[in-house]
């Protein structure tokens, strides 16, 4: 496939299954997002030919859980098919029981951001119940995984629950070298590709020291676009096998889609 | 095809390298032939991270006879005999073919007001001289909103910006003409497309920030961003182009 005719003639992949394993919808506080509903996100991926994403709802990290996974429910029903949902609990709600929502059709995941939840360590046991369903159920678990400790505390997650798959959101982003330690330790550890200011050949490292096997597309839309993460997988050194999974293959799987 | 011109690209060795960084002039080559880069304006890492005169010596030893390679001087105010006067520095990028400077206020512990870097300044302005500062790390979005105040005769380009700033950027788009934006690491979604919406796709000027940043990455975000063909070309070499092909030394 030519990758590069694709990107410098503006044209979406074609004939490529690609699925976008991170992504949100709804608003954020600290800064303005160009554009961050159901309709936003679904329209660019359309435009790019994503066959689907799966989003969780920043009001629901940020603020409200029940809103914000209310929001994923009405984003799910609107683009079936294409947008896939994450609940997401709140640690300081004793209430909280997000398995209702992981009985919707098109809830195929979990995602938590401790950090978005007053830094709270993601091994933290207020979210052992969430992980216990998702253990259960065999259900993914995308971490927002930035510093090293933060990755570490995934790991541990991943020990306990052996039978969650964990994504480690970011690749580690700063805590790199931590990630890939992990994931070589941890079977059920999967490295996203949604790094913001990356650098280059970072997908070939990934690749080399825990194989494509184990990275997935993931592109932290509407946060990020998803267009600069599509183009550092299509132009890297890596096998076309090898972007095929990481695109959309290695999902499929991972989501028993 | 679309072809591009980096604005943001260091050569040279750097103290922090992280395995698989182009660390090297044929990596960063390599990556620019991948990448459809033609040229990369490039200043040298010595002269942001240790010895700044010695750093923009060295620029001119890596590029000799590479015409790929678009040279950029790091400035420093000269006080206390530290380094040539602003004049002979300017005299100095004429003889070498050195056609921008670049501010390293935070790095070099510098002031940006015109009692510190006013002549420089000057000289650019005089000469048509684009000058090249980053976000973040050499200063904050709002104080790039007063060196552009400060000196609204040079034209400056700011690199570097992350995808959070546009409720910092919006009121100094409006206010300052002479606001450059660079493109590697704005990576907003759908920044791209607002952006040229709103402040016009002459505003932002292709860079790469390599060999940090990340080369696969800038091109795609012009590639696919939804705008016309005519405003991706401005965005990948046009502006560049036409800010250097004004420059008088």
């Amino acid at each position: 496939m030519n990758w590069e005719q694709y990107i410098f003639e503006g044209k979406p992949f074609e004939g490529i299954y690609i699925f976008d394993v991170h992504g949100h919808v709804g608003a954020h506080k600290p800064f303005q997002l160009g554009g961050y509903d159901a309709d936003s996100v679904a329209k660019t991926c359309r435009r790019m030919n994503v066959d689907g994403v799966v989003v969780s709802s920043l009001p629901a990290l940020a603020s409200d859980w029940k809103w914000g996974n209310e929001e994923v429910a009405a984003s799910v029903d609107a683009y079936p098919g294409l947008i896939w949902g994450y609940a997401s609990p709140n640690p300081f709600y004793e209430d909280c029981d997000i398995t209702p929502y992981l009985d919707l059709p098109g809830f195929v995941g979990v995602k938590i951001h401790g950090d978005m939840q007053g830094s709270t360590p993601v091994n933290d046991p207020r979210y052992f119940p969430t992980y216990e369903v998702a253990n259960e159920r065999g259900l993914p678990v995308l971490f927002h995984a930035w510093l090293s400790a933060e990755v570490r505390a995934a790991a541990d997650v991943a020990r306990r629950y052996p039978n969650t798959k964990i994504i480690l959101g970011h690749s580690g982003m700063t805590a790199r070298d931590t990630a890939l330690e992990v994931a070589r330790t941890c079977d059920n550890i999967f490295i996203d590709t949604a790094i913001s200011s990356t650098y280059d050949n970072a997908i070939e490292v990934l690749v080399d020291k825990v194989g494509a096997d184990r990275v997935v597309y993931g592109s932290d839309i509407c946060f990020f676009d998803c267009i600069h993460t599509m183009g550092k997988i299509a132009l890297a050194r890596i096998s076309d096998t090898d972007k095929e999974k990481i695109f959309g293959l290695n999902a499929r799987g991972l989501f028993s889609l | 095809m679309l072809r591009f011109i980096d604005a943001r690209c260091m050569l040279g060795e750097r103290c922090i390298i992280r395995e698989g960084d182009p660390n090297t002039k044929e990596a960063i080559l390599e990556l620019m032939d991948r990448c459809h880069i033609e040229k990369a304006i490039v200043y040298h890492a010595m002269a942001r991270e240790s010895e700044l005169p010695a750093g923009n010596m060295a620029l001119i030893g890596e590029t000799a006879g590479d015409d790929r390679f678009i040279r950029q001087w790091c400035a420093l105010p000269s006080y206390f005999g530290e380094y040539m006067s602003a004049e002979d520095f300017f005299d100095a990028m004429k003889q070498h073919h050195v056609t921008s400077m670049r501010l390293l206020p935070k790095t070099c512990g510098y002031s940006l007001r015109p009692h510190s870097i006013g002549k420089l300044m000057d000289l650019a302005a005089q000469c048509h001289m684009p000058v090249f500062i980053d976000l973040g790390t050499e200063l904050t979005t709002d104080e790039s909103y007063d060196l552009c105040k400060m000196y609204p005769e040079v034209d400056l380009v700011f690199g570097n910006s992350g995808y959070r700033e546009n409720r910092r950027l919006g009121p100094i788009l409006e206010q300052c003409p002479n606001f450059y934006l660079g493109t590697g690491n704005y990576v907003a979604h759908c920044g791209i497309k607002l952006f040229c919406e709103y402040y016009g796709a002459e505003r932002l000027i292709f860079d790469t920030g390599l060999p940090t940043g990340s080369a696969t990455a800038a091109v795609s975000l012009i590639g696919y961003a939804e705008i016309s063909d005519e405003e991706k070309a401005l965005i990948a070499h046009g502006n560049i182009e036409r800010l250097l092909g004004e420059v008088r030394l």
